[in-house]
């Protein structure tokens, strides 16, 4: 998929875990997992929102668009 | 939803049961019937009588198709079979799954083919004499519904392929 996802990057910048930020927005560390991995297949604004506000970043710090 | 099934798993092996057992029956007294008739026309027939045209061979053609007619009916039943499986699953919770897509596909396979062999066998059956075939009036028995029966398994099984593409979506939805 040419969306990126640079959750691994933001949460090393923020020295955060990934288990504390799945706690904090709410969700399960499985689903974390699939969306660092680039597994999912869509994000809800809910979702990026939470993230956005918990890591303190903009969407475009998480998300990536390169050419295939 | 779990009683639901329950109930159409009950209804399922009764049709199957009474399928099973009608289909048996006609087998039974297809042999000892037509078979004996048959096998003591055979003893009495003329055997200097060129084998193709003979009456032996239309008659050998007869119950040969007349079998064969046997083994279609029970690749019906065999249809019917398979909404056990389908029930399971349901019963499961898995609604969208491979095996019910897989399932409704041969459901929807066996019907069309059924009506499909029938038909030309009943025809055969009419051209070597032995019954009467009017395409017409063949289309107005009850089996010939099972085209459209088929043609709508087959639309269920692509409407399950399409709702299991869109769950695994929403799954990996975050």
């Amino acid at each position: 998929m040419p969306i990126i996802v640079n959750l691994d990057v933001m949460l090393a910048k923020r020295k955060m875990k990934s288990k504390d930020l799945a706690e904090i927005i709410g969700i399960t560390t499985a689903n974390l997992s699939i969306l660092k991995s680039g597994k999912a297949k869509a994000v809800r604004f809910s979702t990026l929102e939470a993230i956005c506000k918990a890591l303190n970043c903009q969407p475009s710090d998480i998300l990536e668009y390169t050419e295939e | 939803m779990k009683d639901n099934t329950q109930i159409l798993t009950i209804i399922t092996y009764a049709v199957l049961l009474s399928a099973v057992s009608v289909l048996i029956n006609d087998i039974r007294e297809f042999d000892l019937n037509q078979f004996r008739e048959f096998t003591n026309w055979a003893k009495a027939a003329d055997k200097n009588d060129s084998w193709f045209t003979s009456e032996n061979a239309i008659e050998w053609s007869f119950y040969a198709i007349s079998t064969v007619i046997f083994f279609w009916r029970g690749y019906l039943i065999y249809a019917f079979y398979h909404f056990l499986p389908i029930l399971r699953e349901i019963k499961k919770g898995n609604y969208f799954s491979d095996k019910n897509i897989k399932y409704f596909k041969k459901i929807g396979n066996i019907f069309i083919w059924y009506t499909i062999n029938v038909l030309v066998l009943r025809f055969l059956l009419a051209s070597i004499g032995e019954s009467t075939f009017d395409f017409f009036d063949e289309l107005k028995h009850e089996f010939t519904f099972l085209i459209p029966c088929g043609l709508a398994f087959y639309i269920l099984a692509e409407v399950f392929k399409k709702a299991k593409q869109h769950k695994e979506d929403n799954e990996l939805t975050i």
